[in-house]
């Protein structure tokens, strides 16, 4: 017996945005309380957190981009395009780079579901749990595919599998979705070898997919448009880097709900005018709190950084509550992406250039290479000192077998590199039904209060541990 | 039987003691995409790592996590307490996250004098296959450089002619197995297996040798209901008692632990090409392991066709408690398999774990009198 699911995501999605369209330029204080009573409780909480006044106006623009991505998918098959769904581990600058297919992202979808959307994303989570999945796959991608399970939901013409290689739980949804459903799957293995050999496959790979949505859309990738698009991509690397300076600066004036919207604009939008319009808006209003002075609490008094995911069903609860504790959210892995230029010069390099973005992708640079510890704990000490973090916490998303696997060893080495503490968390970063948001927060206070500034207070000495033979490779 | 079980009633068994007593070095490896022989062949005695439903985790979940599968935990808790130590080293695969999880924890806790990644690509296509013979010659280069052995070629398809009529023998047993009377239980047929990855393969084959012999005339009971099973990592012999208990017995399998490891047949070695690349094409082309993308239809044709050769009347597809891979595969299959009219139960459980047969026990007698079967 399945679950009964009235609508998909993308239409209760595209309904929320259609009310958020009636904005015209920023509204006042009373106009968005008036705007926002109209959404559900669940809805409401997490857009006030995200159009705060002083973040209203970069919202507005963040959501705009949410709005243009999913209006482009609703409305492309009447344009004779074509939907590709993509995961969140690939760049979908390449699929921009077609005129006939739009990409639409299948971990954004969910985040929209469990942040925006009345019941969060519980109901589809049920529903395919009802089709006899276990309860440890990875709500992340599975809402969203539970929603085009149903036959309620916007499906995709195709489907671009990423993870092969970097995620089981990933590969396999996508896989179960083609099945279920008759769409047909392109696979982008990403071999967990970073020797030469291993790098190659991934190109001959990546241009394998190139074919493949050459023939989905009747179209030959024209160099002009795929230039365009790496040109905007490498604007989009210099604004990014550009914020990370930002990002670095005590007090930190980056917004704690920036990694939010850095993260969708990375997986939809890179590489487009409103990717662009969104990441200046983001360095516009970094750069007027710095000149400003203003931090959100009195004084900053913690850099947290998140070593994998955090928490995206209540980000009033975590986001913006981390701003008034006067903790400052450095980074999660989602919205560390390190992206870096792409040459323009033929297409073989914006090709290669492109495979090798999708290779660094969140995940795929961490867990999906040889050792699923050295090069997460390596950009883990990298951003702990570059960012000057207190403290690394690990969210604890049920479903990520890899990082479960090598937390103990990111802990021990994150002490012995960098002499940062871990704290290690349980809860499923997009379903609210598994760990309750107060009890995360109590957790977090429990260990910012005691070990973090009480280890301010008491600087004591850590021995640095000796590294071992399997030790990973500090200079790797 | 009792020379068969014996071999698994330890993990460090005689022939193991002493093949090392004797100077040869054993290598412990988990993953059916190891081709053992390569290793046969550097005269390194292949030992198939397992746990037998070993129930203690405790040291490896000091590494691990309760949100890794239990069969992994377990597998590294004995590399953790000792039990591997007379391993001369690992040969790691990337079967699945966890295994991938559990060898990087074992590497990094006990550093093994020998410790080799043999990464296996998931797709099937001339690309991955020419990546993996080139992965299989870099395993070849470390076996000789470590182990100091020249792995000829002659001395490779050897090894091979000898793995390919292990497998052969190994069908020839199914047959035995699934005969109206069958000659052996599916908890016996598992005992069987095991011993594959405990021995070296001159000794298994003569195992396989007097085994035939031994149950040419042999029956045990007529089962009341002819099952299937299939799934993940299952080298529990406490299931399959737990199964077999109702007057069912599993006539076929298609377990990792299982007919994976020598089904389908593919021929390795006629005499031409490269070795190495008949070898790829063996343990990629004849995979199904559900790690393997753009490859259910041929999984789904080797289950019914098992089902069907069997004559099994009904299907349990089992998966430990956090495996993605079956969680996922036994799902689509169990769809696939009811649409043509095939009964199957999804058992989820909890790897080791004795506390979890009777809940086991009651979903399996109530399938048993759902499906009925012939009495």
């Amino acid at each position: 017996m399945t679950v009964d699911v009235h609508a998909g995501i993308m239409e209760r999605g595209l309904k929320l945005f259609s009310l958020i369209e009636q904005v015209r330029g920023v509204p006042s204080d009373e106009e968005m309380e008036g705007l926002l009573r109209l959404l559900p409780e669940d809805s409401r909480e997490n857009l006030t957190a995200m159009l705060a006044p002083d973040l209203r106006e970069v919202g507005l623009v963040f959501l705009e981009m949410i709005k243009e991505w999913m209006f482009a998918a609703r409305d492309a098959r009447g344009q004779g395009k074509k939907v590709v769904l993509v995961p969140f581990n690939f760049p979908p600058d390449l699929v921009h780079a077609f005129d006939r297919a739009v990409p639409l992202t299948t971990e954004v979808l969910t985040t929209v579901a469990s942040l925006a959307l009345p019941g969060g994303a519980a109901r589809y989570w049920d529903y395919i749990q009802s089709l006899g999945l276990p309860d440890h796959i990875c709500s992340s991608n599975s809402v969203d595919v539970a929603s085009m399970l149903t036959g309620k939901d916007l499906l995709p013409d195709a489907i671009i599998s990423a993870a092969p290689g970097a995620c089981d739980a990933n590969a396999k949804v996508h896989e179960f979705l083609s099945q279920y459903q008759g769409i047909p799957q392109f696979l982008l293995e990403k071999p967990v070898d970073d020797t030469l050999e291993g790098r190659a496959l991934y190109r001959k790979y990546f241009r394998t997919l190139i074919h493949q949505l050459e023939e989905l859309t009747a179209e030959t990738l024209d160099p002009d448009r795929l230039r365009a698009v790496v040109r905007r991509c490498n604007r989009c690397t210099e604004l990014y880097w550009e914020l990370f300076e930002y990002r670095k600066m005590r007090p930190c004036p980056v917004p704690n709900m920036f990694n939010l919207f850095l993260a969708p604009l990375r997986f939809c939008m890179w590489g487009t005018e409103s990717g662009i319009r969104t990441l200046e808006a983001m360095l516009d209003t970094a750069r007027r709190r710095h000149e400003g002075g203003r931090y959100p609490a009195t004084e900053e008094r913690c850099r947290v950084l998140w070593a994998y995911t955090s928490y995206y069903f209540n980000v009033s609860e975590l986001h913006d509550w981390m701003g008034r504790q006067g903790w400052t959210f450095l980074a999660d892995v989602l919205s560390l992406y390190l992206p870096q230029p792409i040459d323009t010069s033929t297409v073989d390099t914006m090709i290669d250039g492109l495979a090798t973005a999708a290779w660094e992708y969140p995940m795929n640079r961490q867990m999906g290479t040889s050792s699923m510890s050295r090069a997460w704990v390596s950009d883990m000490v990298w951003a702990a000192r570059e960012m000057g973090a207190d403290c690394v916490v690990h969210c604890g998303h049920d479903a990520c077998k890899q990082t479960w696997s090598v937390v103990s060893i990111l802990g021990e080495e994150l002490m012995s590199q960098a002499q940062v503490p871990l704290l290690v968390l349980h809860g499923d970063s997009w379903l609210k039904t598994t760990t309750p948001i107060t009890v995360i927060q109590q957790e977090m206070e429990e260990f910012i209060g005691n070990v973090v500034l009480g280890k301010k207070r008491t600087r004591r000495k850590v021995r640095r541990r000796r590294p071992g033979v399997g030790a990973p490779d500090p200079a790797a | 039987m009792d020379y068969v079980n014996e071999i698994n009633q330890i993990v460090e068994n005689r022939h193991v003691r002493a093949f090392r007593e004797a100077g040869g070095k054993v290598v412990g490896y988990s993953c059916l995409f190891t081709p053992v022989e390569l290793l046969d062949a550097a005269a390194v005695l292949p030992y198939r790592i397992k746990a037998m439903g070993h129930p203690e985790t405790d040291l490896a979940d000091g590494r691990l996590s309760r949100f890794n599968c239990r069969f992994c935990r377990s597998c590294l808790q004995l590399g953790l307490d000792g039990t591997y130590d007379f391993l001369d080293g690992v040969l790691q695969s990337n079967g699945c996250d966890q295994l991938r999880g559990m060898f990087e924890n074992w590497q990094y806790a006990t550093a093994p004098d020998f410790f080799h990644y043999l990464k296996a690509p998931h797709l099937l296509d001339p690309d991955a296959l020419d990546y993996f013979t080139f992965e299989l010659a870099r395993l070849k280069a470390a076996l000789e450089e470590h182990f100091s052995v020249s792995i000829t070629e002659s001395g490779l398809r050897e090894a091979m002619d000898r793995r390919s009529r292990i497998r052969e023998k190994l069908v020839a047993l199914d047959a035995l197995r699934e005969q109206e009377h069958p000659a052996m239980t599916g908890g016996e047929a598992l005992q069987v297996v095991l011993a594959a990855g405990a021995v070296s393969a001159v000794t298994y084959e003569e195992l396989l040798d007097r085994l035939a012999v031994d149950l040419a005339d042999r029956h045990v009971a007529r089962p009341h209901v002819r099952l299937l099973l299939g799934g993940a990592a299952t080298d529990e012999p406490a299931l399959f008692a737990a199964l077999e208990d109702f007057g069912a017995m599993v006539v076929a399998d298609t377990l990792c632990f299982g007919a994976r490891s020598y089904r389908p047949l593919l021929s390795m070695a006629d005499g031409a090409g490269d070795p190495l690349r008949a070898l790829a094409e063996t343990y990629l082309g004849g995979s199904r392991c559900p790690r393997m993308y753009d490859e259910f239809d041929g999984r789904l044709a080797f289950v019914r066709e098992a089902v069907d050769g069997a004559r099994a009347d009904g299907v349990i597809l089992v998966n430990n408690k956090f495996c993605d891979l079956h969680g996922f595969d036994n799902a689509l299959l169990r769809i696939r398999l009811e649409e043509r009219g095939v009964p199957v139960l999804c058992l989820e459980k909890e790897y080791g774990s004795p506390a979890d047969h009777g809940r086991m026990r009651t979903r399996v007698q109530a399938f048993l009198e759902r499906i009925g079967g012939r009495r």
